[in-house]
């Protein structure tokens, strides 16, 4: 990728600017209720980490090149540059203090899609080479290598070959026609090989034809995280590449929460052009297995369990009812928390946070925000739907000594799977 | 010059220059924002997105979840006490209506002047509370600039200065409604080039939250 | 005298165990990879569950000190790549579920579990160098199995 440098940047940032952001910049009235919206202000009281400070520089280079006023201030030499120590400073508020979970954009006043300008921010941020460390580390390696992880593929094979040996059902690698293509993310592929179990099992007993592909296989977009569409569109390519040559009907984005805003919402926005195929949540398409009477479950947890909406599937995905019809089919013991789907809080790990070496204290703080959804609500039991929500939420629970279990919903749902006996597949193979 | 030549030109030119700079100051506002458009959105849209978009025109003013609703009542009511109180003051008065009328053409029926009287104060008191929030408040302490505080003058000024007009306050009448038209001639100066665009741009900036929430399904 | 030479064979066996028998069994799949993780919360976890009369709340400790092992070892997201750190956390799985409390106890049960976890830790160990690791360790697991099955008739 180019060289990074200041001028670079600002010319990212003004490459960004649009109605929305100039609508939003006119409109804001330094009223502050974004603050109380978002976690990483409310379990540290930074004021600093208010939403709309966070895009500071961007309404600065807005005000002083696109508005008259700031224009003639400009000329008069009246106007304060922005400078690299500046963006430097800002580097905590854009990516340590903000996983783009969008709760500032529902609660603003004047209908600010602060997330939106965030969003925007971290790309003038990374043209001009001010992003964290653990960041760029990620990016590098999912270009070069394919993974953010650095994942290969024999690594991928290998557990593939575990979840064989498990159920007795291939996994499809690069099958020409499947009807899904399945993504998933290097958190999954590492530390959750379960998700990858339960995908081979429902989709074998619903019987339809899936794969992956061995090109394109990793579903997180560390381009979005860091901000830099070159990189995020690089990385969609990839699986648009794959998709295309598969001539798949449905790519299936795993449970990862930015991932699904990568490549549902962002991907065809990067890559110019519509996509030739769907892309769907893979619980969007277990709830239209369950529509369609091809996902079978038997048996009921009995705990009492709550759901942890992942953000970026929820509020700024859209997925909202389908974990709760899914969760319905085995929970008889579902209690809502009180700010729920799309007000649900953010666990406090995405958006590039999670692979913030410098916002490891700060993450741990922002959780503080679940700990107190969960202490309201009284549960034995925690489901969600993104592995990076996951890991957050036990290393949480575990740092505040809250013993809870936390479930992968597609992971549950495989548990009660109604096995076919006809095919001779079944937990007593 | 004395009072009654003040009154007569703030009246007139003054409050012609203000009204003028306004329109075109917001003429241009407008320009500056919607010439930068938007990009297609070339994502398998679930809906346009245009229904919510108006929906959330109105249902921003409301709040959305328990943990907002509780640290940010004071924000909230007293920005809907003040906002009632203004409207109040600027569109229910009969000497404000005839001006109006004589813009637009036609009138509304007023609202008894004690009311208006009573709705002003109102609006004046949580101004003033606002404006020590605004000083004490650490979140708000940290955004506010300099513009915040000439805004929240600009906005008092006129309310007070109408009091004082109706009930005959401190200086000699002529002098009072002339401090007041002139206040208003501020206002109408300024408002394009601060943050009291807001009153105008909002509707837009729900309408495309909304819109870009629709585009995914999402309702507020 | 059982013979163990497949999956199937493997998974009828152990299910057919008590809980205490499976916990028992499941110590020694976690034995043979425990030195991948170096953690005496691993040797705690199979000392309690080797022992026929360890308390519940022997159990339960054993069950947080091993979970707490696996959010220590698991690898951070975006972050690069530590395979042979990546065994740790799943010795740290297979460590857990052999003292899962009975009532957490899953489908599978705490002994195949742990058999599970132990084979994708030994993967995970030499993911590079050696495909075929997976099967080798599930041979031996069929191994210990038959041989603890003998001691018991």
């Amino acid at each position: 990728m180019s060289k990074a440098t200041l001028e670079r940047g600002l010319n990212a940032l003004r490459e960004q600017i649009d109605t929305p952001i100039a609508l939003f910049f006119s409109s804001c009235t330094h009223c502050g209720m974004c603050a109380t919206a978002c976690l990483f202000y409310t379990e540290t009281e930074n004021p600093a980490y208010t939403p709309i400070n966070k895009v500071e520089p961007l309404r600065r280079l807005w005000e002083q090149e696109y508005t008259l006023v700031g224009r003639i201030k400009k000329a008069l030499g009246m106007s304060k540059p922005i400078t690299d120590a500046e963006l430097e400073e800002w580097k905590e508020y854009a990516y340590n203090a903000c996983s783009l979970c969008g709760r500032c954009t529902m609660v603003c006043p004047v209908g600010n899609d602060i997330t939106y300008m965030i969003r925007k921010m971290r790309e003038g941020m990374a043209a001009s080479g001010h992003t964290p460390e653990g960041l760029v580390g990620a990016s590098t390696r999912a270009v070069k290598i394919g993974s953010p992880m650095g994942v290969k593929l024999p690594a991928l094979q290998a557990q593939a070959r575990h979840v064989e040996k498990d159920t007795g059902i291939e996994i499809p690698f690069d099958v020409e026609g499947a009807e899904y293509m399945l993504l998933m993310s290097s958190m999954e592929i590492m530390n959750y090989p379960e998700y990858l179990e339960a995908v081979s099992k429902i989709f074998n007993a619903a019987g339809k034809s899936w794969t992956i592909s061995s090109e394109a296989f990793e579903a997180t977009n560390s381009g979005i995280q860091i901000g830099s569409s070159d990189i995020a569109r690089e990385l969609v390519s990839r699986v648009v590449n794959a998709a295309e040559k598969l001539k798949v009907k449905t790519v299936i984005s795993p449970e990862c929460g930015h991932a699904y805003t990568a490549i549902r919402w962002e991907g065809p926005n990067l890559i110019g052009r519509p996509f030739p195929f769907h892309v769907k949540h893979i619980l969007e398409v277990l709830d239209e297995f369950r529509e369609q009477g091809l996902l079978k479950t038997e048996g009921f947890e009995d705990a009492r369990m709550t759901f942890h909406d992942p953000c970026q599937l929820v509020r700024r995905g859209g997925v909202v009812q389908q974990p709760r019809n899914l969760l319905n089919m085995v929970a008889t013991d579902f209690v809502e928390m009180k700010d729920h789907g799309i007000m649900n809080w953010c666990c406090g790990a995405g958006g590039g946070v999670s692979a913030n070496e410098d916002a490891e204290e700060l993450k741990m703080k922002a959780f503080n925000r679940k700990k107190h959804q969960l202490e309201e609500l009284n549960v034995d039991t925690l489901v969600t739907a993104c592995a990076n929500c996951r890991i957050q939420i036990e290393e949480g629970l575990e740092e505040n000594e809250i013993d809870m279990p936390v479930v992968g919903l597609t992971e549950m749902l495989a548990e009660h799977l109604v096995e076919d006996k006809k095919t001779g597949v079944s937990d007593n193979d | 010059m004395n009072e009654v030549d003040f009154l007569l030109w703030v009246r007139g030119p003054g409050l012609a220059i203000a009204s003028i700079i306004f329109v075109l100051g917001m003429t241009v506002k407008m320009f500056e924002i919607f010439m930068l458009g938007r990009k297609k959105n070339l994502a398998e849209l679930r809906g346009s997105g245009i229904k919510e978009g108006f929906r959330t025109i109105i249902t921003r003013s409301g709040h959305v979840d328990t943990y907002s609703t509780r640290n940010t009542r004071f924000t909230h009511i007293a920005g809907w006490v003040f906002h009632i109180g203004l409207f109040t003051a600027i569109f229910l008065l009969a000497p404000h209506i005839e001006v109006f009328k004589s813009i637009v053409g036609f009138a509304w029926p007023a609202l008894p002047t004690p009311i208006i009287d009573f709705a002003t104060v109102i609006a004046m008191i949580t101004m003033l509370a606002m404006l020590f929030h605004r000083i004490t408040n650490p979140v708000l302490k940290y955004l506010s600039t300099g513009q915040d505080f000439v805004v929240w003058a600009l906005t008092f000024l006129p309310l007070l200065t109408g009091y004082m007009a109706y009930h005959h306050l401190f200086f000699s009448y002529t002098l009072v409604l002339g401090l007041h038209i002139l206040s208003v001639c501020l206002l109408l100066v300024f408002f394009p080039f601060t943050k009291l665009t807001h009153a105008v741009t909002l509707f837009f900036a729900r309408w495309y939250n909304g819109m870009m929430a629709g585009e995914k399904g999402v309702q507020q | 005298m059982t013979e163990i030479n497949n999956e199937s064979q493997f998974r009828a066996a152990l299910k057919g165990m008590s809980l205490a028998n499976q916990r028992e069994v499941g110590a020694s799949f976690v034995e043979q990879v425990a030195y991948l993780a170096d953690d005496e919360r691993i040797g705690f976890a199979i000392r309690v569950a080797s022992n026929k009369d360890a308390a519940e709340d022997e159990l339960n400790a054993a069950h947080k000190a091993a979970k707490a092992a696996a959010i220590d070892c698991y690898t951070r997201c975006g972050s690069d790549a530590d395979w042979a750190a990546q065994a740790g956390y799943f010795v740290a799985r297979a460590a857990s579920a052999i003292v899962t409390p009975e009532k957490d106890v899953g489908r599978d049960g705490p002994a195949w579990t742990a058999a599970a976890n132990s084979r994708l830790a030994r993967t995970c160990s030499i993911i590079e160098s050696n495909p075929e690791a997976e099967s080798q360790e599930a041979g031996k697991q069929y191994r210990i199995l038959e041989d603890y099955l003998k001691k018991r008739v």
